[in-house]
């Protein structure tokens, strides 16, 4: 993959990460609150719903850092294995 | 437009009143906005086909199949073979997100997906078209998609509601991303513009600087903004299909 075209990946993703953990932590919470003001057992269902939120943030920002595909992956046997790190400004971004 | 409140410009009033019924459908600044969003996509494609494709492209020739090839490619990419089906639906909402953040920037102007009962909508669109394909394609065994391969069976119930809360957050996170980028950008152009109206001359170029670099910088953020929602509908639809 281009360097180029890294660069527009990983803007997107960086734009993507913050919004998906913030908002999947939101509904967690919200079902949450929304349960307790049903059931009116106010503040357990909110303090799961904080944590399988947060859970299902995470597992988000997992998926979403997982479809990022460094520079070079697809032609890793052909690299040059005394390459310097950050030559291109991106090869230390390796996960 | 010094002391003004920099979210003003985000509030619309009716220029045409008009009423359908109850429904109250009249013409604000948004919908002209989104109109000339539209006319100009509908240009720009009508001219580059009615000058005529050739093999070797002209400028507009080129820049439009620059633009197709990439969306092509996202579609290639994240929803496999079966993604031609959905090239044009990923196509029309990049180009039409696009046009309306880039006229946005113009002064003036509206910035349509400010709104975020305008990206809601098309979030949720999306997000109920996901399921429809999911439930057509897959029957009941769609529901499969919220049990990931691979769980030990004691964390099942614990895994389908965070993947629950995970598919549910999908719409909010892909209405609020675009709407907030947007709107954050624009209220940051409206403080800084009015800094410059307000400060005197020898210090107004500074704010005035700021303002001339972040318009560039919405311009690339109109385009990332265009490309992560298409993206997103990619992978979604992607999802869908694939399931795990």
């Amino acid at each position: 993959m281009k360097t180029q075209e890294f660069f527009r990946q990983g803007l997107g993703f960086a734009m993507r990460l913050g919004v998906e953990f913030v908002v999947a932590t939101g509904v967690g919470s919200l079902m949450g609150h929304f349960l307790d003001t049903w059931l009116e057992t106010e503040p357990w269902f909110l303090a799961l719903g904080v944590i399988f939120g947060g859970a299902a943030g995470a597992l988000n920002v997992y998926r979403t850092a997982q479809r990022l595909v460094p520079p070079d992956e697809d032609d890793e046997d052909n690299a040059d294995p005394n390459r310097k790190p950050g030559g291109s400004g991106t090869d230390d971004l390796k996960f | 437009m010094a002391g003004e409140n920099p979210l003003h410009h985000f509030e619309l009033h009716p220029l045409v009143h008009m009423h359908l019924g109850g429904l109250d459908i009249s013409i604000n600044k948004a919908v002209i906005a989104m109109w000339i969003g539209l006319a100009l996509i509908f240009l720009f494609f009508m001219l580059v086909v009615k000058s005529g494709t050739q093999l070797i492209p002209g400028k507009l020739q080129s820049l439009a199949e620059v633009a197709l090839e990439f969306i092509r490619g996202l579609v290639d990419e994240f929803i496999g073979e079966e993604g031609k089906k959905y090239f044009h639906f990923v196509a029309a909402i990049f180009f039409f997100i696009f046009a309306c953040n880039v006229i946005g920037l113009v002064p003036g102007s509206y910035t349509m997906t400010s709104q975020l009962v305008v990206t809601g909508a098309f979030a949720v669109m999306i997000f109920v078209m996901t399921l429809f394909i999911g439930f057509a394609r897959h029957g009941l065994h769609f529901l499969s998609i919220l049990v990931p391969p691979g769980v030990p069976k004691i964390m099942i119930p614990f895994m389908v509601i965070v993947e629950t809360i995970s598919m549910l957050a999908r719409p909010i996170s892909l209405s609020v991303r675009l709407f907030a980028n947007m709107t954050a950008g624009h209220t940051v152009l409206g403080v800084l513009f009015a800094l410059t109206m307000s400060a005197p001359i020898w210090l107004g170029w500074l704010p005035f600087g700021f303002t001339v670099i972040i318009n560039v910088l919405e311009v690339a953020i109109a385009l990332i903004q265009a490309y992560i929602f298409a993206t997103l509908t990619c992978v979604y639809i992607g999802d869908v299909i694939k399931l795990h």
